[in-house]
């Protein structure tokens, strides 16, 4: 694709005659020269102006959360007896010869690549289908995302609901067609799965939006140049849509896969990590350590190797989209 | 009517339904059981319609359970943390895709977005609650505002990049040689043309506020400052689940996000032009 050369960045404009172009440019000339001093340097830097606020607030939310869970996670921390002691990377090397830390971490990997994955091929395959103008579609696409909107309280209790063993309108559906019930929650080999298909359920929709407002943004014109040349229907979705989607689908990806790796609510809510530890995921087991036992300390320690491997992950990852963006 | 559009609105609109069909079904169920008497709902059975349908449930919840304050309260949380995201996150991806930056400070501000979004709530909450208190910040809604941007301040980020990259710079520079400012620039010509991705990410804020339940529980300490996930979890007891309110409340907490994505949609879905493509 024909790109244009890099926008020209602003400290290169020579400052006074971009001013001078410029409606009021006369008044500004004429105000006293430390404002219009400050209104240079304020034009020139404008590409950090506009990055501020939101740096600011990145700033403020994480710096000094980070720092005092890594200085805590130092500590031997026990909330409620009050104990604070130093005790260097101790917490680190219980942490990694914890059987159940290393099973989370691997539920945890399982439920990502599962969810995210599926996600994104059903919701992009959506997408494609809510693309077509059709009639009615502005009334089905809402009904179509609902999911997403209700609160994760209630999704989890509706889907208790229906996964129920003896009432549960699935295993009802099933016994009437005259299968033998599932017992969905509480079977340590598909218990997983039934939380990744509520998941599914829930956040399919997001990627359904995401992928759709990328489509509705690609411009028409490049739909009708093809056309008149001739190209068909798959040859302009493959030559087209796909390498401008690109960038929308890979922040799917990316989004869903730290969202799912987070993932909490619905594990706490519809399994609390049984039956057994077959979905025990790495934030219940945060949640645990540190609000149920109170170690403080410890729970600092498995965060902070919790964010370093999906950094670890989604930064390769996100190297390559902030490159393909730059491009 | 072509053939060809017959055919393709037989395979097309089944498909559609049925995607809506799976979607609505445990709403639907949730809606039956929002309408049904208590004493129903126990005596269990499969029907999806209730025998003697009651808008109790939606009374309750309404005027005896405090939710019309719990909606103020999410109502106003949720949008000013909305405006708050879109407004700092998109001048800033506007910045990112147009300049250069030094020190590859670009690359370190995207990196920190993630980090900021990738950190699990639970482990924010307790030093949050520690600075917010050392800056004697009181307003829970302030509080709730801001720590909101966790959750939406990244996703707004890295979403409008793309956005803001396919718009062709000529547009902009256009604008810049007929005399605007790059703020004006910004406002007049390239904010209209990301109109369908700040409508998405307006959308995705908007229900990730609505519906956060961790930093509202942490902060909001008295059933005044409520917001409407932490109204609904009180229906979750030890002993027992109020399913009638619990759908009821549900339902009414999500009919607002519903008639904001109908407005909002028709930023989303340009109704113009050549689409027949796939």
């Amino acid at each position: 694709m024909l790109r244009s050369p890099r926008f020209w960045p602003s400290r290169k404009v020579s400052p006074e005659g971009a001013l001078a172009s410029r409606p009021l440019g006369f008044f500004i000339q004429m105000m006293p020269r430390s404002t219009r001093l400050f209104g240079l340097w304020f034009e020139r830097r404008i590409h950090l102006w506009l990055l501020l606020p939101a740096g600011f607030l990145f700033l403020f939310l994480t710096v000094f959360p980070l720092a005092y869970n890594a200085y805590i996670s130092l500590h031997h921390f026990h909330f409620v007896r009050r104990v604070f002691y130093f005790t260097g990377g101790r917490n680190y090397l219980r942490l990694f010869q914890d059987g159940l830390f290393l099973a989370a971490i691997g539920n945890t990997l399982r439920f990502v690549a599962l969810a995210t994955a599926t996600e994104v091929l059903l919701g992009t395959g959506l997408a494609l289908l809510f693309n077509v103008r059709l009639r009615g579609r502005r009334i089905l696409l809402p009904l179509a995302v609902l999911p997403m909107m209700l609160p994760t309280m209630v999704v989890c209790a509706v889907w208790v609901m229906l996964y129920d063993y003896e009432f549960g309108f699935l295993n009802q559906m099933v016994r009437s067609l005259g299968g033998t019930p599932v017992p969905w929650l509480s079977h340590p080999g598909i218990a997983m799965e039934a939380i990744v298909l509520v998941d599914l359920w829930q956040w399919t929709p997001f990627v359904l939006l995401l992928i759709l407002a990328g489509l509705q943004s690609i411009p028409d014109y490049l739909y009708e140049a093809a056309q008149l040349d001739g190209a068909s229907g798959f040859q302009m979705f493959r030559h087209i849509t796909l390498p401008l989607l690109s960038f929308q689908i890979k922040l799917a990806v990316l989004l869903r896969l730290i969202d799912t790796f987070r993932v909490f609510d619905k594990v706490y809510a519809m399994t609390g990590g049984g039956p057994g530890y077959a979905t025990e995921t790495i934030s219940l087991y945060i949640y645990r350590e540190g609000f149920r036992y109170f170690h403080l300390g410890y729970a600092g320690a498995a965060s902070l190797v919790m964010v370093f491997l999906v950094l670890g992950l989604s930064v390769l990852y996100a190297r390559r989209m902030w490159k393909e963006l730059r491009l | 009517m072509s053939t060809r559009r017959v055919l393709k609105n037989a395979i097309l609109y089944p498909l559609l339904l049925m995607v809506v069909a799976v979607a609505l079904l445990p709403i639907g169920w949730l809606l039956s059981t929002s309408l049904k008497t208590p004493l129903e709902f126990l005596g269990g059975g499969i029907s999806l319609i209730p025998r003697q349908p009651t808008l109790a449930h939606y009374q309750e919840v309404l005027f005896e359970r405090g939710f019309l304050r719990f909606l103020g309260n999410t109502a106003v949380v949720a949008s000013a943390a909305t405006a708050l995201s879109l407004w700092t996150g998109s001048l800033a991806a506007y910045a990112l895709t147009r300049f250069r930056f030094p020190c590859k400070l670009d690359a370190i501000f995207l990196l920190w977005a993630l980090v900021v979004r990738t950190i699990p709530p639970i482990v924010l909450v307790v030093p949050l609650f520690i600075l917010f208190r050392e800056l004697r910040l009181t307003n829970v809604r302030v509080i709730l505002i801001l720590a909101y941007q966790i959750y939406t301040l990244p996703l707004t980020v890295w979403m409008l990049l793309g956005f803001f990259r396919e718009i062709p710079r000529e547009v902009e520079e256009a604008a810049l040689i007929d005399g605007a400012s790059r703020l004006q620039a910004l406002a007049r010509v390239v904010y209209p043309l990301v109109m369908p991705g700040l409508a998405a990410s307006a959308i995705f804020c908007i229900i990730t506020t609505w519906n956060e339940f961790t930093y509202a529980l942490i902060f909001a300490r008295v059933p005044a400052d409520f917001t409407i996930p932490i109204g609904i979890a009180t229906f979750i007891t030890e002993y027992r689940t109020l399913w009638g309110p619990l759908a009821a409340g549900g339902l009414i907490s999500s009919l607002p996000l519903l008639g904001f994505t109908v407005f909002v949609q028709r930023y989303l879905l340009r109704g113009f032009a050549l689409r027949g493509v796939f």
